[in-house]
């Protein structure tokens, strides 16, 4: 490419570049300056440099490091449970069945639901006194008098966890079945002639072959869900008690409840940096192996 | 660590305005569009009686009034929606303020008093007596009020005549045993609604539980109380979570169900008694809204074994924002809205009127007792007299301070935590204690 070339090239891409810069690499850059400010917005004033002093405050608070295990737990079990649930749908839809265009229809469904109507759905599902599921167990005999669901600080969480993975199935399904899809029939083929059963060649053709995807889905799944915030707004406000305080819901009371902005953009960068870190261990983990 | 004051002003004023500006790219926007010009008035304001405020602007505007941008805002968003405005420099001439608020507002600088207006002041003499004072802040005035109500005591009187109860509950005692007699009967699983949900109202039942049993929260010096087992927040709160744990009257679900919840389980038929807004009576007797109609009846709030009949009110009113104070063409403009809204209009209280016939809400002001009108209205689904006895037992928040917003974060987590058995009501007052003082102590 010749010089001239290059210039054009970098002309033409500048506003892009700009854009980029603007609502990228500014934010970014902002919340670590702000992080470092005792900011109050009722007081603003008064705004003093604090230098890591946030970030101090934060380590030594327990309900951080209590939302922290919380998330983790979020984290962990919402991945896991996409994987698995993903996968066997995946396994399904790449089988030619009748009314297989029909289910792939259906199944996404969910992930064109936007989260805020997704909770509120949840929330009727959920409901104590007129809930969905309280009549869905009592009509099948489970149960003998209607539950406490979000109520209940045993399950939460979990419940929580389940609304998540119900929205976010389908498209960790139709990854991974894209991955399914470029997997080479000669493989199949070749795993038939050395005599593998369904299972042998599910465990040495199709699961080895769906690792990209499945490094793919578990680092978007986990990014998801680590700050994931619009379900715990709307189905228990980080409740009952404490038990669906996670590292989301800390960073929105300190920022917009609490008006610290200073200390609610530390969190939101440990959280930024557990993120990447948290990426970034998948891909070491998994990405090595492909 | 740095002061402020030790650094320049031009970063302190970069971190002024962007911290609004990242967050509140509107309020910034809509300011670098603000006309200076005095005819441009904005009026913000929650979701409530949004129909009513459009009729009385249009009444306003046709009677030599002048254009208003009209805002409204959902009340949980309210605060936080309106601090990044306030701090991005948003157009606001008008805006709602509820009693909660008006500390952290006034201290900030974000509202201006009033007390400079005679034509305001004037309506104070009509104005009920912990209105007044809940207009007022370090003896300057903010607002006027146009609505008022407080926390009620409800019952089924159909439940009651059929579990063979022939009086409501005097006392929490009481209620508790008229609850354990309905539950038996079969009547109601669950006879008593109260929401403890993590909202904005939280503060409100809990205070009218107090304040009968004969409690505080925070005395009249500012000296935190509520960790004191004798002065009833403690009793309170145990009270709460016997009620759900020992006596099984109150579903553990309270703790997720919000007032509008709570209301809808209430007239729904759920329930024998209920802890509501005072203005939930319309509606619950409402057959278009209610499976309860014309069966729910208001009594005095029960008393604690040291207590009285005493609730909780609140109060909301019209405030004027310090930009416009500062502006007097602005505050002239300013001014005749809030007249208008909480003042006299056509030679009465007509907004207050329309908003307590067509919503149900009370007024702050004494004369609106007096009026023909409001009273058949109410008669035709509650008991008038009723409505002012206990309004005169009525009392402001003790709570209500600069950092109140940011202490009742921590009321959720700590009461939701006592009433579910995880910890016990003394621990919960004493977390909510020790976060009071670290407040107080900050500001």
């Amino acid at each position: 490419m010749s010089a001239s070339d290059q210039r054009s090239a970098m002309l033409l891409l500048s506003p892009m570049m700009a854009v980029l810069l603007a609502v990228a690499v500014f934010p970014v850059l902002y919340s670590l300056w702000t992080s470092l400010f005792d900011i109050k917005l009722t007081r603003m004033n008064n705004v003093s440099f604090v230098g890591l002093g946030n970030y101090v405050t934060t380590f030594l608070d327990p309900m951080f490091w209590a939302a922290v295990g919380r998330t983790a737990w979020f984290t962990v079990s919402a991945v896991l449970a996409i994987m698995v649930i993903a996968t066997l749908m995946a396994l399904l839809l790449n089988q030619e069945f009748r009314g297989r265009r029909i289910l792939s229809t259906a199944l996404l469904i969910p992930w064109a639901i936007p989260y805020v109507v997704d909770g509120l759905m949840w929330k009727w599902i959920y409901d104590s006194g007129y809930g969905a599921l309280n009549g869905l167990l009592l009509q099948l005999g489970l149960i003998k008098h209607y539950l406490v669901w979000l109520g209940d600080t045993h399950k939460t969480l979990a419940l929580i966890c389940s609304a998540f993975v119900w929205k976010e199935v389908p498209l960790a399904t139709i990854l991974l079945l894209v991955t399914l899809k470029s997997v080479s029939p000669d493989l199949y083929a070749a795993a038939r002639v050395d005599g593998a059963n369904v299972w042998g060649r599910l465990l040495h053709v199709t699961l080895p072959a769906m690792r990209p995807g499945f490094m793919l889905v578990m680092i978007y799944e986990a990014m998801m869900a680590v700050r994931h915030f619009d379900l715990f707004f709307i189905l228990t406000e980080g409740g009952p008690a404490d038990a669906s305080h996670v590292l989301s819901w800390h960073i929105y009371v300190e920022t917009f409840r609490n008006l610290s902005f200073g200390t609610g953009a530390a969190i939101a960068y440990l959280l930024a940096l557990a993120t990447f870190g948290m990426s970034y261990a998948i891909i070491r983990l998994l990405g090595k192996r492909l | 660590m740095s002061e402020g004051t030790n650094f320049g002003s031009g970063r302190r004023r970069f971190l002024h305005l962007s911290a609004g500006a990242g967050l509140a790219a509107t309020g910034v926007f809509g300011g670098l569009t603000r006309a200076n010009a005095a005819d441009a008035v904005t009026l913000y304001t929650w979701s409530a009686g949004v129909d009513t405020v459009k009729r009385q602007l249009a009444e306003f505007q046709k009677q030599g009034g002048f254009a208003v941008k009209y805002n409204n805002l959902p009340f949980a968003q309210y605060r936080e929606a309106m601090v990044t405005k306030f701090v991005g420099q948003a157009p606001i001439d008008v805006l709602w303020v509820s009693d909660g608020w008006l500390p952290e507002w006034a201290d900030a600088g974000w509202v201006a008093p009033i007390d400079g207006y005679p034509q305001l002041l004037k309506y104070n003499a009509d104005v009920q007596d912990f209105c007044n004072q809940s207009m007022h802040y370090k003896g300057r005035q903010y607002g006027l009020t146009y609505y008022t109500d407080y926390m009620a005591f409800l019952y089924d009187a159909d439940k009651l005549s059929k579990a063979g109860i022939a009086a409501p509950p005097a006392s929490w005692e009481e209620l508790v045993d008229q609850s354990i007699k309905i539950k038996k009967t079969g009547l109601s699983e669950y006879p008593l609604m109260l929401s403890m949900a993590r909202e904005s109202w939280l503060i409100e039942f809990m205070s009218s539980l107090v304040f009968s049993n004969g409690g505080r929260f925070v005395d009249d010096n500012g000296k935190v109380v509520m960790d004191d087992p004798k002065q009833g927040a403690v009793s309170s709160l145990q009270w709460v979570a016997d009620a759900v744990n020992k006596h099984h009257i109150l579903s553990p679900a309270c703790v997720e169900l919000g007032e509008l919840n709570g209301f809808k389980s209430v007239a729904s038929g759920n329930h024998a008694f209920a802890l509501l807004p005072r203005y939930r009576i319309q509606a619950l007797n409402d057959p278009r809204q209610s499976h309860v109609a014309g069966k729910i009846k208001q009594s005095l709030m029960p008393a604690g074994p040291n207590g009285s009949h005493a609730t909780v009110a609140w109060m909301r009113m019209h405030a004027m924002s310090a930009a416009a104070g500062a502006n007097p063409a602005r505050a002239a403009n300013a001014t005749r809205l809030i007249e208008a809204f909480g003042g006299k209009f056509d030679g009465e209280y007509a907004f207050q009127k329309a908003m307590f016939l067509e919503s149900g809400t009370a007024f702050g002001v004494k004369p609106l007792f007096n009026d023909a009108d409001v009273r058949g209205a109410y008669e035709k689904y509650g008991d008038f007299s009723m409505f002012q006895k206990q309004e005169s037992l009525a009392r402001k928040k003790d709570v209500i301070s600069r950092w109140f917003g940011e202490w009742d974060e921590v009321n959720g987590t700590a009461w939701q935590s006592a009433i579910l058995g995880q910890s016990t009501a003394t621990d919960a007052l004493k977390r909510s204690a020790e976060k009071w003082k670290s407040l107080a102590k900050q500001a």
